[in-house]
């Protein structure tokens, strides 16, 4: 009899360590909805998810990177150089096709740049993407000078991040499709496999013969790409770029959706389907705490808060000093 | 002489220019880019601009050991610049609403403190990683400081009678004799840091975190209270640099000291040249935070904005790290 209330005792433990993020999720975002129910309107929810999107491509890429071993201090600069490439190219004139390659390839060129200092050079990840950082948020000011690019309506550009498909947006369907890619390449296939063999114990995965320098190559490179094109699709949603260095901003956003996403994992394994939900609920109660009437200065301290506690979640047991070995 | 006689000395050679490069190259690195500025801009080394440089390095000399005491035990501290910015305005508000200099300084150090020893406990006890802890801890004080000020109002006190500030100005706008009060205090907190760092049990207790965390635990050293340690004198540091700078120029600006935490990593990146085994370390960090103040200086006086300072500050952070990679390797 003990033992069987042992089990179920266990049992709620177990439900509630995998599924306790999502139930708290939920109860957070019906709470803040009971007091607007303009919250819940299809309307409001449609617009949520557009407004979630380029956080949370900022995050896939993010959580590539984190998933091969990596950190990239770096990850919202890029974005905002390649949103202002974007904006400053389609004020120029350039054919939309030309936006999305460059944008494109200044993501691929990061990131093997971001490869090459950590994997040759030798610089740990942390100092290497600091200073790329740098550069990026230095090269932003110096492409725009300080001031706004505002880009007007174009015909196939502003369908990526404004358009809608019957209701639903279509930077959301953008994102679905890059998630659903990055899920299968992760999961389902032996390149992904051994990406997250590389990040999480970088000297057994060199024992058991994968190439760990490959891995981190292909996961900065492929996140570069993701970058670069939230970027463009940035540039799309904002009709434009504005001239605040938001880098950091981002990041932490960013970083709070894949570790938040991590915690839906026993193990606190990081997945790009966490990120995705993870990154969507961040967006949800950012709307619904200022349609209850907090201000958006209060709503980075209400992130910051949950960077700290899901990340609080995964270590707790553990309970180690948080050294941190990427420098 | 045969062939591979000459073969082995050029290697030889080879391996001298390169550990010539490593051991002295950053010292000559700093003087040589220091004396291009000279050339570019005559006006750079006259005294008037090297007493202000001083002068305004002296905030982020003391930022940059808080950093320094974090990282060289494998910590980090993101939220050193939003505390001190808070700091600055805590320090302030209490100015303006009629408390005296003493307890507004102390008012903005326990402000310091109290984000210190949540940062500690967070990291050090409960086990956040460094980086997480105080990135959501920079955004938590940005928070709060904004609601503080109503979105980010600046705190002006240079237009209270002087009679009221006098005092908490004298940190920032006195000097004594020739040397301004900034700089003396700035040379008692690196003889202090220095103490502490270099020439304490504590300091030792530092190294041994550094080095192995089993071993220092099995050894004796009690590391969660150290690595603990280390976070609230870095928060306490921030405070006082916030403090020394309101008092210098007479107002607080909500988010006015956030571009020093990116010099920071800079100068404690460039200080951990200094050092033979490319450690983090109280001079290194002094003379990089200097460095970074020269470089902002030149900047300045040339009219070039921000752009440029953020790209060699990048430049040279990959720089002094790839330096000092090759440094070790030569070293093993």
């Amino acid at each position: 009899m003990s033992k069987r209330e042992k089990l179920k005792s266990a049992d709620v433990g177990n439900i509630l360590l995998s599924r306790g993020t999502g139930i708290c999720m939920l109860i957070i975002l019906f709470m803040l909805g009971l007091r607007a129910p303009l919250f819940f309107d299809l309307n409001n929810i449609m617009t949520v998810l557009k407004q979630g999107s380029v956080l949370t491509m900022i995050a896939l890429g993010l959580t590539t990177v984190l998933i091969g071993g990596g950190f990239d201090m770096g990850a919202g600069a890029l974005v905002q150089f390649t949103c202002n490439l974007a904006a400053g190219m389609l004020i120029a004139g350039t054919s939309v096709a030309a936006v999305l390659t460059s944008g494109i390839a200044v993501g691929l060129l990061i990131g093997i740049l971001n490869a090459f200092l950590v994997i040759v050079i030798k610089i740990p990840t942390f100092v290497s993407t600091l200073g790329t950082m740098f550069i990026l948020q230095g090269m932003t000011s110096w492409y725009n000078d300080g001031k706004a690019l505002t880009i007007n309506a174009i015909d196939g550009f502003s369908v990526l991040g404004q358009g809608r498909i019957a209701i639903v947006p279509v930077i959301f369907l953008i994102v679905i499709a890059v998630c659903v890619i990055l899920n299968f390449l992760f999961k389902h296939t032996s390149i992904g496999l051994r990406m997250y063999a590389t990040g999480e114990n970088a000297a057994a995965a060199k024992l058991r013969g994968i190439n760990t320098s490959k891995y981190l190559l292909l996961s900065y490179v492929l996140s570069g790409v993701i970058l670069g094109f939230t970027g463009v699709l940035q540039c799309s949603y904002n009709y434009g770029a504005t001239a605040v260095i938001s880098g950091m901003d981002f990041l932490i956003q960013a970083l709070s959706a894949a570790y938040l996403g991590s915690t839906f994992s026993k193990t606190g394994e990081l997945s790009v389907i966490g990120t995705v939900i993870s990154g969507m609920f961040i967006a949800a109660m950012s709307n619904a705490l200022i349609i209850n009437g907090i201000s958006n200065q209060q709503i980075s301290g209400v992130l910051g808060l949950i960077l700290i506690l899901s990340i609080l979640l995964t270590v707790i047991k553990k309970r180690e000093i948080g050294q941190v070995t990427i420098f | 002489m045969n062939v591979e006689q000459l073969k082995k000395e050029e290697t030889l050679s080879r391996e001298r220019v390169l550990g010539f490069i490593a051991r002295h190259g950053a010292i000559i690195g700093i003087c040589g880019v220091l004396i291009i500025f000279q050339i570019i801009e005559p006006r750079f080394m006259r005294i008037e601009n090297i007493l202000g440089v001083l002068n305004s390095s002296s905030l982020l000399i003391i930022m940059t050991f808080g950093m320094t005491m974090v990282m060289s035990v494998k910590g980090i501290d993101l939220s050193i610049a939003q505390v001190a910015d808070a700091a600055g305005v805590v320090a302030a508000m209490l100015i303006l609403s009629g408390h005296n200099f003493i307890v507004a300084i102390l008012g903005a150090l326990l402000f310091g403190m109290i984000i210190g020893i949540l940062n500690a406990v967070l990291i050090s006890y409960l086990g956040i990683p460094a980086i997480i802890g105080t990135l959501g801890m920079m955004f938590i004080v940005r928070s709060v400081e904004l609601t503080m000020t109503d979105g980010a109002q600046p705190q002006i006190l240079f237009t209270l009678p002087a009679a009221r500030v006098k005092d908490f100005f004298f940190i920032g706008q006195e000097s004594v004799g020739p040397v301004s009060v900034l700089v003396i205090l700035t040379v008692a907190i690196i003889i202090i840091m220095y103490l502490v760092k270099e020439r304490s049990v504590f300091g030792r207790h530092m190294d041994a975190l550094c080095g192995n965390v089993k071993a220092s635990l099995l050894a004796g050293v009690n590391v969660r209270r150290v690595f603990a340690a280390t976070f609230i004198i870095s928060s306490l540091l921030a405070a006082l640099a916030g403090i020394m700078l309101v008092s210098r120029s007479g107002n607080a600006v909500p988010r006015g000291v956030e571009t020093y935490l990116t010099d920071c990593f800079v100068a404690v990146y460039i200080g951990t040249l200094v050092s033979v085994r490319n450690k983090f370390n109280i001079i290194g960090s002094v003379i990089g935070a200097l460095f970074v103040g020269f470089l902002s200086n030149f900047f300045t006086l040339m009219g070039m904005g921000i752009a440029y300072k953020n790209i060699f500050n990048g430049i040279f952070i990959i720089l002094a790290v790839a330096l000092g990679v090759l440094k070790s390797k030569i070293n093993s």
